[in-house]
């Protein structure tokens, strides 16, 4: 970055790293004297929240050069954050007072937003977990929306440091229990407000009504059915208490085996054909019970292949396509490159930026996810086929491919109501386990895989490549990846439908604590489907499986057909994927690095343009409506949002402004020569000499 | 002249081998092939880069066509003896001896010699130096190489320090390699301070030159405000070092009173070459993946050769801006990095720049491009990296610049096709023995008569002249430029950006402008002959009618505008300074919807 140590005569000239140790700390010297000041900040409490430890005279630094600056203050943990109540709480312009979050201030972490804590001793760094021997001089804390605090200890009293160290990770990393989470006090607090938003037309599909109403809208309604054999969740505590199945399909067959093996309806496509779900039947040995499930499934598979359904298509999402194992790897690749402790290691790994980029995998997860979409979205848009994905509690990929295929196919699922309906459909109703996949109670960490972040990756990239497809944008989803650490909202506090009623309505029943997963061996389900699928089905599907060259073709024509057409923003929307069309979400990851951000410039600065524009577009026919109708008052005039455009950060709304020191220096350089280009290096710059002419 | 029939097309990037069959003419100009659908594909002879026959197969003999503007075509020619006639054609069309022999020489818009002429006075720089507010009590025009004596590689026109005598320029000429010895380049007006570009110094281990320090002394008294002056070597410290060998090299800081020296690590050119032919390697991979296309990326290396004459094009400004200090670039003969350097700090700095007259001006001061390099494979990545440090930069400010990507890709284009004379000749002196101005014709005319299709709507005018732009320069920022090494991969394009949405609007919005005029002229006019109230509401009412007309006009679906199709008219003739798009036409020319209507209360643009 520019304007960072002093004009030297060398080539690179990075923040140098410490090379002596100095008796002077640095803090000791930028912190003006210790002005411990005397305009406390107070603490904002939501209701029900409680106060459990602080500590005072912590220092928090500031990162905004290679000498570190530090801000004196109060550091708090609640029942439902951990917040740091600065000194310097120093008066923002509007436009970045207007768009910040009203839960969470710059200063706040979640309890559930919490990630890893390490505690520097002796300028080591050290992950801090279980109970401590010896208290950190410094505390690191890195956010799982990514922000990276740190905070300074050395002037806090010990038993202070002792009390709000032990509380923040006792808090934060020990296992709890789901009675415990946040969100209940605060329901039980502000009880008298707690009903529905009646703008809100989200649709909940919490009723027999709202399924209905889904098939409706989806002319989905002439092969499928409501159902309510799940009322009360007699059948089965995984799938939500009404749900959409097969006409002919009887109900006994939903209660045979719990739901599993069931096709569920997700979504009909204009042309008739249908997205369909199935979670896998139990796996047994014997053979006996076996053979049953055997004939259990022709029978279902008989049904749905007849006429008037269309042809199915299997496609198996535990099999071959992404294993939660390598989300997790990949994810956890991938967040490290924007948890940067300071400039200097931020400086190191810019050099190798893309192919620590590339080693992560993430962005090619995010092809393969968005691939299969198109292939999906192929069979059913181009070859009227019915597809049927497998897995094995149909509640991660499932919802993830499901209902990025309604985002490209369903304009409806592009607006802001239509998009909330269908993460509550496919995600809340579909019995996606939020709270072991955020591992919000912090039992297990094999059980965290950001399946939920992936998706809204995935629909990043087509609001980036196809913005005026989309009501909403970026920061709609970057605030809605924000809400999944926020213990206010129950949306993505529960495992499931049943076990969200069942804490929401009788809360004064204490649950026993649900360990609650029996989680099967890995693998079963590949080879039960094809075992199952080509030994029972015939050769109409098997055929099907085994094309997928032919399919390969299909896909590309289809793929590369539509984007050579002008697109219908109201029809089916296909990303690109092409290597160099995968994009980082810049906002949502880089949001906290000060370096990366350009100032007056990026897309915010299109973005305000367009809405300037789209304000004068406004206004001159509300003139001449005026003009018809004289007898009216004048309009006032428009609210505008984003007037002083020129130095919003590109990282609006969310990185602050850095002023920077601004001498002018070259950054890092360090790169060394490619090998086989030293040659080159080595040559003179050719000069043609005018006597060859 | 040569015609061959059957001829495949195969699609770049498709992997089941896609191909179109036509029909492949040979002119003295161009290669033209004419699908089954009469697309045609004109390729001038002059953008070829390279040509190369691949061993036969079944289908027929494959000819692969390299061009310098990043096209790639893949023909199959049914007979081998078709294909071989063909490919010496173009060996021997693509590889002009001489320069009288360039298309330039021969390209005819049907223009009189005055027009001719008007169009090359278009862009003026002596004018110019009088925009920088030059000669001035600092400044002053040399008259010292009128007759290339000092320097054959200079203009005759050259600004030096008031206080620099002409024996201080003919010792400091003598001391620096070429003779290009330090000269004004960029004047801040505002900071009184100065861009000055030279040579290397044929310095050795230990020569120095009392003249040459006296000019350097003299440059940073030319500023009132600061007295040390940045000297910035735009090589990396190793090969000037390697330099000193062969009696070149750098500035000793010893022997300058007040300069801070700086190398800024900017590779030369052999190493730029072969950057841009592994990034062109990447890019052209069938089925590329997300992995292979960001390692690849990495590994040629091109993102980092832009990055770093962008950061020394930063140092540039903020010396000149925060420190108020002059600043004298130079690599080793102070033609490419230095011309690179000193033009994008320029545009940096002065906002009149980022105009589209302005921006010929810095093109005008000239990168050189060599066009009879020898190797016709060796295209010169110099320009095309130029361009592109502009084009990151009006990624990042999408507010800053007038003109959009197109008007950049359109500049590239000619850059090499030698059509008009701008680009020909490596210095002025070359061009005047040329007699370019006689024979040849300017582009810049061609292209500010099409000025529409190259605006961008987002330019916001308001900008101060010396708003200075702080790009940011970390990795993340850069990105791979689709639009130029895809450009003629149809599959690969976005069909439609954001950007024809807003000149939609912006067009929307003149004719709202229009509509009120009018109707309050009518009103006045009415009003005029009577002034009864009664009437005048009849008179709302007779106006009334029109709005059906006026909400249709504002139904955006119905409008297609577009700076796109408009790209689309055909080859020379109507439009002789594009020649790029010929074979879209048509599938553009359907109308796209350009913003959506707001039925289903869906996709509106909310931000």
């Amino acid at each position: 970055m520019l304007g960072k140590g002093v004009v030297g005569g060398g080539g690179g000239t990075k923040a140098p790293k410490p090379s002596f140790v100095s008796y002077v700390r640095p803090e000791e010297i930028h912190t003006n004297e210790k002005e411990v000041t005397e305009k406390e900040v107070t603490l904002h409490l939501l209701p029900g929240e409680q106060l459990l430890c602080e500590a005072s005279t912590v220092l928090k630094y500031v990162q905004e050069d290679s000498c570190q600056h530090g801000v004196y203050g109060r550091l708090v943990c609640t029942d439902f954050k951990i917040a740091f109540l600065g000194d310097d709480e120093s008066a923002l312009d509007n436009d970045e007072t207007q768009f910040k979050n009203k839960v969470i201030g710059e200063n706040d972490i979640t309890l559930h937003c919490v990630d890893q804590i390490y505690g520097v001793f002796d300028e080591k760094k050290k992950t801090l977990f279980g109970q401590l021997k010896k208290y950190p001089e410094k505390l690191i804390i890195h956010c799982k929306d990514l922000r990276v605090f740190h905070f300074c200890l050395r002037y806090t009293k010990e038993e202070e440091v002792k009390r709000i160290v032990s509380g923040i990770i006792h808090h934060t990393q020990a296992p709890k229990l789901l009675k415990r989470l946040f969100l209940f006090s605060y329901a039980t607090a502000t009880q008298n407000n707690t009903a529905a938003d009646p703008k809100n037309h989200t649709v909940m599909f919490d009723t027999l009504k709202d399924w209905c109403w889904e098939l409706e809208r989806t002319k989905g309604n002439m092969k499928y059915k409501a159902v309510s054999v799940n009322e009360g969740y007699k059948v089965c505590e995984r799938l939500p208490a009404y749900f959409v199945v097969p006409t002919p399909l009887a109900e006994e067959d939903v209660q045979r085996f719990q739901g599993h093996g069931i096709p569920i309806w997700c979504w009909s496509c204009h042309n008739g054909s249908a997205l369909l779900k199935m979670s896998a039947l139990p796996k047994e040995q014997d053979d006996g019970i076996l053979q049953i499930q055997k004939s259990f499934l022709d029978g279902i598979y008989k049904t749905i292949h007849r006429p008037p359904y269309e042809i199915v298509k299997t496609e198996d999402l535990s099999g071959n396509f992404l294993s939660l194992q390598e989300i997790q790897t990949a994810y956890s690749k991938f967040k490290q490159l924007f948890l940067i402790d300071n400039s200097t290691e931020f400086w190191d790994t810019d050099i190798k930026w893309f192919s620590l980029l590339e080693s992560s995998s993430w962005l090619d997860i995010i092809r393969r996810c968005l691939k299969k979409a198109i292939e999906i979205t192929e069979c059913m848009e181009a070859q009227n086929m019915n597809i049927l994905l497998l897995e094995e509690n149909a509640s991660d990929l499932c919802c993830l491919i499901s209902s990025l295929v309604q985002v490209m196919m369903d304009p409806h699922c592009r607006t802001r109501i239509g998009f909330q309906s269908l993460v509550q459909k496919e995600w809340v109703m579909g019995g996606h386990c939020f709270l072991d996949r955020c591992n919000h109670l912090r039992q297990s960490d094999k059980e965290e895989v950001p399946v939920f972040q992936l998706f809204l990756d995935c629909v990043w990239q087509l609001v980036h490549q196809h913005p005026p497809a989309f009501e909403f944008t970026e920061t709609y989803l970057t605030v809605l990846s924000d809400s999944l650490y926020i213990p206010i909202f129950s949306t993505f506090f529960f495992n499931s439908p049943h076990q969200k009623d069942t804490n929401v309505h009788q809360r004064q029943l204490s649950l026993p604590l649900t360990q609650s997963k029996s989680s099967p061996k890995r693998g079963f389900f590949r080879e039960e489907t094809d075992h199952l699928i080509k030994n029972l089905l015939g050769k109409r599907i098997s055929k099907l499986i085994n094309s997928s060259d032919e399919l390969q073709d299909n896909f590309r024509e289809f793929y590369d057909s539509w984007h050579s057409k002008p697109t219908d923003y109201h029809g089916l929307l296909l990303p690109h994927i092409e290597g160099p069309e995968i994009r980082v979400w810049a906002q949502r990851y880089l949001r906290w690095i000060p370096e990366a951000q350009i100032l007056g410039g990026g897309t915010v600065a299109t973005m305000s343009k367009l809405l300037e524009m789209m304000e004068e577009v406004q206004s001159l026919q509300e003139k001449i409506d005026e003009r018809h109708h004289s007898q009216e008052d004048p309009q006032a005039e428009p609210p505008c949002l984003l007037r002083n455009s020129a130095r919003l950060s590109s990282l609006f709304p969310f990185a602050l402004l850095q002023r920077h020191s601004s001498k002018p220096i070259l950054p890092t350089s360090g790169w060394k020569a490619l090998g086989d280009e030293e040659d080159l290096a080595k040559r003179e710059d050719e000069f043609v000499d005018l006597g060859d002419v | 002249r040569i015609h061959v029939e059957q001829v495949k097309l195969l699609d770049r990037f498709s992997t089941s081998n896609k191909s179109l069959t036509g029909t492949l003419y040979l002119t003295a100009t161009h290669l033209l092939f004419i699908d089954s659908h009469q697309k045609e594909t004109w390729i001038l002879h002059h953008h070829i880069a390279s040509v190369e026959k691949l061993a036969l197969t079944t289908s027929g003999c494959p000819l692969v066509i390299q061009c310098k503007n990043f096209r790639i075509v893949h023909f199959i020619v049914p007979r081998e003896r078709d294909c071989h006639d063909i490919y010496n054609s173009l060996l021997q069309l693509s590889k002009q001896a001489k320069y009288e022999d360039l298309y330039a020489f021969s390209y005819n818009p049907k223009q009189n010699d005055s027009e001719r002429l008007q169009g090359w006075q278009v862009i003026d720089l002596a004018e110019e130096y009088k925009r920088m507010g030059v000669p001035n009590s600092h400044w002053q025009l040399s008259d010292a190489n009128r007759e290339y004596k000092i320097c054959e590689t200079y203009p005759r026109e050259l600004y030096v320090p008031q206080i620099a005598s002409k024996p201080i320029i003919v010792g400091s000429s003598k001391f620096r390699s070429k003779g290009r010895f330090p000269v004004l380049s960029y004047y801040h007006q505002d900071k009184e301070a100065a861009i000055c570009r030279c040579s290397q110094p044929l310095s050795g281990f230990s020569a120095r030159c009392l003249e040459d320090e006296h000019l350097l002394q003299a440059i940073s008294k030319a500023n009132p405000v600061n007295r040390y002056m940045y000297v910035m070597d735009t090589r990396p410290k190793l090969n000037a070092m390697a330099n000193r060998a062969a009696g070149k090299g750098y500035e000793n800081e010893d022997n300058y009173s007040n300069i801070r020296f700086q190398f800024v690590g900017i590779e030369n050119i052999h190493v730029m070459r072969s950057s841009l032919q592994k990034l062109l390697e990447v890019s052209g991979t069938k089925g590329l993946s997300v992995n292979d296309f960001y390692s690849g990326l990495e590994s040629s290396g091109w993102l980092r050769h832009i990055k770093a004459v962008m950061d020394a094009a930063i140092f540039l400004a903020k010396a000149i801006m925060v420190e108020n200090a002059s600043v004298l670039v130079h690599c080793s003969d102070g033609w490419d990095r230095t011309s690179q350097v000193c033009s994008l700090g320029s545009l940096l700095l002065d906002s009149y720049y980022r105009t589209i007259k302005g921006f010929m001006l810095v093109l005008s001061g000239g990168v050189r491009c060599g066009h009879l390099d020898g190797d016709p494979k060796e295209v010169s990545p110099v320009f095309t990296q130029f361009l592109e440090c502009v084009w990151h930069l009006t990624e990042q400010f999408p507010q800053a610049f007038e003109f959009n990507e197109e008007f950049l890709l359109q500049i590239h284009e000619h850059i090499h096709s030698c059509q008009f004379g701008n680009f020909l000749g490596n210095c002025q002196k070359e061009r005047e023995e040329l007699k370019l101005k006689e024979k040849t014709y300017s582009l810049w005319p061609f292209l500010l008569e099409d000025q529409k299709k190259y605006i961008n709507p987002l330019y916001s005018f308001k900008s101060q002249r010396f708003t200075v732009l702080e790009p940011n320069t970390v990795s993340f920022n850069f990105k791979f430029w689709r639009n130029m090494y895809h450009q003629f991969d149809r599959t690969l394009h976005p069909r439609q950006s954001v950007f024809n949405i807003i000149m939609n609007m912006n067009e929307q919005n003149k004719q709202l402008q229009k509509d009120i005029q009018d109707l309050e002229s009518k009103i006045k006019q009415r009003k005029n002959k009577q002034t009864d109230g009664v009437l005048t509401k009849e008179l709302l009412h007779s106006v009334c009618p029109e709005s059906p007309t006026l909400k249709t006009s504002l139904r955006f679906k119905e409008q297609t505008l577009l700076p796109v199709n408009d790209a689309l008219r055909t080859i020379e003739g109507s439009s002789p300074a594009d020649n790029r798009y010929s074979e879209y036409a048509e599938e553009f020319s359907k109308p796209e919807p350009a913003v959506v209507s707001l039925e289903y209360g869906v996709a509106r643009m909310t931000c």
